[in-house]
Order: C-alpha cells, then structure tokens, then sequence
C-alpha cells in the first residue's frame, strides 16, 4: 500500500478509534448516570409519596393513602406503587391503567434497607418510610424504562453519526495533509529519478526537509558526492592509463620502428657481406677454377655452402623478428587449400620422391593467412625434410577435436625424435639432429611457435626415435 | 413507637377483617392518641422547665388502662419523654400537653373547656359531638373503624398547629367557631 494510502488509513484509524472511545466512554456513562437518576428519581418520589403516607397508616386510612399513590397517574412510565405497613403488608396499592405484570413483588421485612432491582425491563425501588426517626412503613414503585432506552438509543444514534460525519472530516483533512507530509519523500523520489535516468550526479536533494528526512537526504546527497568523485576519479584513471597506453603505443611504435630498421639493415648490412663472400668465391671458382685442384675446389664450394647457409639463418631469423610484429588480420582460412599449394611446391622442388600426403578436407581456421602459411609451410617442410631419409613417406595434416576444442596436427613417419629432449624442441636455433643428418637453422619451429602463441593457441608434439613425430597445434 | 406501631398492626387486620373486640378499641385509640401529638406543634413555652415530661393526661373515668402506658413507655416527642398520667378529680390539667377527656366528664365539658381557654392543651375525647362543642379530636366510630373528626378552629385558638397530614386524614375537619360557642 502506498504512503498516502497509509497515512489516510491511519488517520482514519486513529480518528475512528477515538472517538469510538470517547462515545463508549460516554454512551457507558450516561448509561449508568441516566439509570441511576431515574432510580433516584423513583426514590425521591417514593420518599415524597412514603412520608405522605405515614398518618395515612399510622391512622389507618387506606383512602387515603390510595388517594396519594393515585398522584402517580401523572408519571405515566410508573406501572405500580404499594404502600406496606412496617411489618410488610400491603395497605395501599396503585396500578397503572393497563399495566400488566406481576403485583406485589416487594415483600419487605422490618429492617429492610432502600434497594433497588431490575426486572423483565423494569426498575424496581423499596423504601422504607421514616417518621420522626421511626420506620412507619414502606412504600413500592415499579417504573418502565422505556424513557431510559429511548435516550440511550438517542445517544447511540448520535455516536454513530457523529462518528462518520467525523470520520468524513477526518479524511478529507488527512488528504489536505497528505500531501505536505509527502512532499519531501516524493521530491527525494524525484531527485533520484533524475539521476538514475539522466546519470547526472551533480543534483542535490532539497534542503527543507523534515527532521526524520534530514538523515536521509544527507546520506542520499553524500553518495551522491560519492558517485561523482568516483565517477571523476575513474575518468581520470582512464585518460591517465589511455595516456600511459598512449605513450606505451608511442614507445612500442618507436621501438619497433628501430627494430625494423636494425632488421633492415641487418639484412642489408649483413647480407653484403656474404654477397662478397660468396660472389668473390664463386669468381674465383669460375675464373681460376681450372688452375685450382680439387681440393682447393672443394674449399670454395665449402665457403659458397657455409655463406648460404648463414643466409638461410639471416632470412630465418628476419622472419621470426617480422613473424613477432606483424599485424594479424584473423579471417577465415582455408587450410586444406594451403597445405595442398605447399605440397604441391615440394613436389615440385623434390619430383623424385615418393610422398603419400593425406590431406583432410575442409579444414578451416580462423586467423592471419599470411602467418598460418608461414606456420603450415614450416611443420609440412619439416615432415618432407624428415622423411627424405625413408624410401616412401607418409604425411599427414588434419583436425581432431579431443575435448571439443580443435586440434590440427602435421603427422610424418620420417626420423622423429627423442621425446627426452621435446623441451629443447621450440627453441630458437635448437636442432635434435645434426646439419649433415638434415639441413636446418633450427628457426622453423621456434617461428611456428611464434606464430601458433600469437593466435593464442599452444603447440606441441608427440614422437619416437625413427617412428615419425606428430606436432599438434591450435589457434 | 414501634412498640405503639405494632401494637397498632396487630390490631388493623382485626379490624380490616370487620372483627373488632370492644378492649382493642382502646388500644387503637390509645396509639392515635399518641400519634395526634406527632402532628401537632405546641407553642413555644417560656415557662416550664425544658426536663418536664410530655405528659398525656386522661380526665374522669380512665378507659385505656395499662394500653395507654405500654403505648408510651419510652416514646419520646420533640426529645421530651413521654408519660401518661391520670387527672384526680378536680384537679387542674396543667403541664398536660394533650389532655383526654373521658365520657364521664360530659356534664361537665364546658366548664372544662373554658377552663382550658387561653391554655395550649390539645382536647381529645370520644364524647359526642365533641367537636362541635369545642374540643379539638373527636373519636367516631366509622364501618368498625376508629376514626376521628378534628376541630381546627379550637385548635387553633389554642395556638396549637395541626399538620395537614393529620387533617387529611380525618373524618372531617371543622373550622367553625371557637371553643365557647
């Protein structure tokens, strides 16, 4: 129920329950004084009538006395009166035109104190008569209440209208109240209305407020401060951690810059020199080659082979810095088609041999298309290059999906490894196998690691001496 | 008074009932006797002393007897207490306050009543015609009941005050001439 629903109930409530008091109380009251005038009422009158009884009984004139009993026709609610004599007879009697009832009911005894009782709806009253500080007799009237009801009726009738003509008031002014009482707590409502909706922490409750409110829009202003402190604070933690990541970028950016220039010229300034190496020697093969023997022939070759070979490791290298900074594009790439385009390349490069190459179809990825080339272009390299040493091979690439993740996985039965030394497997310029066993800078699979950790997948793989490795990956 | 009371309710049944033996007619009277000096005002009397009894004297041939005693003993009015007393012939009824005068004196009631004159002695008898000859309370006999008719104007010029109770009562109340006439 609402506020204002609330407060009118109590009023009314509190209006009803008092006045409804206030009438029992005085309903209750005039119950008990109006009985009590009447019987005292009844009393003096019997009094009045007893004591003008006494010579009527003291000299025995019964006329007489029913001549004064006879004055009671003007109280018309009186239905009998009875004069006794001191030992308890009647001596004088009076009955109302009419009246039913039972005759006679006093009974008093000499000693007989005033009393009063109620029957079938009447009031009853016995008097003893006094003379001169003697008892002389006693008198008897029975009386109707009807006049004491109908008041009492009256008066109820009264409280009731009384009681809904003030509840009306009542609510009529409760609702003229209702509103100054509910103002502060609905202008509050609608302070935090407007913040919640338009996120405007700078509003502030109103300050006249009554005392029991004052605690509250205190505190509802003070997290108010405090939310627009907070909201402050943040802010600026943003733009300082946009500006350190600004700066970080900046940094990065320059650093990379470096790096590519370094590499730049790493390639360039290290690779002059090989070309003078290897040029000078390929001259001297090719112009003084008839006048050098062969072994010196030999030396040459050696020095052209070794020169290739640290271009090989400088082209490796290069690609494993470039592979670490290139932008990754993630689309969706359709790996069959790759590893089947280098398949095809060694083929082409090695026609001679007998390579069984199972390629699942289907198989998609989602990532960088330059880089998973590079990644599938070493693991499917390295499986021709493994295998070279058997007379048929069989190379494998395809995707399994063990724990509802997807795995895909290069498998060759070519030389494998010794599982002991997988740890050294990914490192850079680690070879389990020495150069004259199978060429390599031992970069290969440290750049597919690379690449692999950039898409936020793992590598690993599973191998035995002279059984062939498997190398599983995900991205 | 309770004593005189009951005495009297004893006797009224008897009486309502019609049955009415001669000697209890002097025990009703005896107790009205009593009870007229309830509903009578004496003058106040600067003489006498205020310890004298309030005497209730019978004249002549005395009817009561013991009845009229045993009515009094110990009644008291306006604090006096209350004593019967005989009148020896020729002796005067003063201090009497009521003073009731037998049938034997009937000869002789004028004289007696002109004695009283100028007295405050309420005269109560059951001689004939009492009333109209100057007495106060006159007792009748009405359908067996003993009854009385009050003369106001004697009373009154004897200064005595009746109460209107007691004359409602009565049989008749006269207010024709004073004592004397």
């Amino acid at each position: 129920m609402s506020l204002a629903g609330k407060l009118t109930r109590m009023n009314l409530l509190v209006t009803a329950t008092g006045l409804l008091l206030a009438c029992a109380g005085f309903v209750a009251y005039d119950f008990v004084t109006i009985r009590q005038g009447l019987v005292n009422n009844l009393s003096i009158q019997a009094q009045v009538l007893g004591s003008s009884s006494v010579s009527a009984i003291l000299f025995n004139d019964r006329a007489s006395a029913e001549h004064t009993l006879a004055a009671l026709v003007a109280a018309p609610n009186v239905v009998s009166a009875c004069v006794y004599t001191p030992d308890g007879r009647p001596f004088a009697r009076y009955r109302r035109e009419k009246a039913a009832g039972i005759p006679d009911q006093a009974h008093p005894q000499p000693g007989d104190v005033a009393r009063h009782w109620f029957e079938h709806g009447n009031v009853l009253v016995l008097d003893p008569i006094v003379f001169q500080g003697n008892p002389a007799g006693f008198i008897f009237i029975e009386s109707e209440l009807n006049a004491f009801w109908a008041q009492i009726q009256k008066y109820l009738v009264i409280s009731v209208l009384v009681l809904l003509g003030a509840l009306l008031v009542a609510g009529l002014v409760s609702a003229s109240f209702r509103g100054a009482v509910l103002f502060p707590i609905q202008a509050l409502a609608e302070v935090a209305r407007e913040v919640s909706e338009k996120r405007n922490y700078s509003v502030r409750a109103g300050s006249d407020t009554p005392a029991e409110l004052k605690v509250l829009v205190e505190a509802f202003n003070e997290m108010l401060a405090q939310i627009e402190l907070r909201d402050r604070e943040l802010r600026e933690a943003r733009d300082e951690l946009e500006r350190r990541v600004e700066l970080r970028t900046a940094e990065l950016a320059a650093a990379n810059k470096e790096l590519e220039s370094f590499s730049y010229s790493v390639s360039h300034d290290l690779r002059a020199p090989l070309r003078s190496i290897d040029g000078f020697s390929l001259a001297v093969l090719q112009d003084y080659g008839e006048r050098l023997d062969a072994e010196a022939r030999g030396y040459f070759e050696r020095i052209r082979a070794a020169t290739r070979r640290m271009g090989m490791l400088i082209d490796d290298m290069l690609n494993l810095a470039r592979v670490a900074r290139a932008e990754m594009r993630r689309e969706r790439v359709n790996l069959t088609a790759m590893a089947q385009a280098i398949v095809a390349d060694l083929r082409k490069t090695d026609g001679s041999r007998k390579v069984d190459c199972i390629i699942e179809e289907n198989i998609v990825a989602d990532g960088d298309a330059h880089l998973l080339r590079v990644a599938l272009d070493n693991l499917l390299g390295n499986a021709w290059k493994y295998t070279s040493k058997h007379p048929t091979a069989r190379i494998e690439f395809g995707q399994a999906q063990p724990n509802g993740h997807r795995v895909y996985f290069v498998k060759d039965d070519g030389a494998g490894f010794d599982p002991a030394y997988a740890a050294k497997l990914f490192g850079a310029f680690q070879r389990l196998h020495g150069s004259s066993d199978f060429p390599g800078t031992g970069v290969g699979l440290a750049t597919v690691q690379r690449i692999v950790q950039r898409h936020g997948g793992r590598i690993w793989a599973e191998a035995a001496v002279e059984k062939g490795a498997t190398f599983y990956f995900t991205v | 008074m309770l004593a005189a009371v009951c005495v009297a309710c004893a006797v009224l049944p008897l009486l309502a009932e019609g049955q009415q033996p001669r000697a209890s007619e002097y025990q009703v009277k005896a107790a009205y006797l009593f009870n007229f000096s309830r509903f009578v005002s004496w003058p106040a009397q600067g003489s006498g002393d205020a310890s004298a009894p309030f005497s209730i004297c019978v004249m002549g041939k005395d009817p009561f007897g013991q009845v009229l005693d045993a009515t009094v003993a110990g009644e008291n009015i306006g604090g006096k207490s209350v004593v019967a007393r005989r009148l020896a012939q020729a002796e005067q009824p003063s201090n009497c306050r009521v003073l009731f005068i037998s049938s034997s004196e009937e000869s002789r009631l004028r004289e007696i009543l002109a004695a009283l004159d100028k007295t405050s002695v309420l005269t109560v008898s059951d001689i004939a015609h009492f009333a109209e000859r100057g007495g106060m309370i006159q007792f009748v006999l009405q359908d067996n009941r003993v009854r009385f008719e009050v003369n106001l104007a004697s009373a009154t010029g004897a200064k005595l005050t009746l109460s209107s109770e007691l004359l409602k009562v009565a049989v008749e109340v006269r207010k024709g001439a004073p004592p004397g006439q």
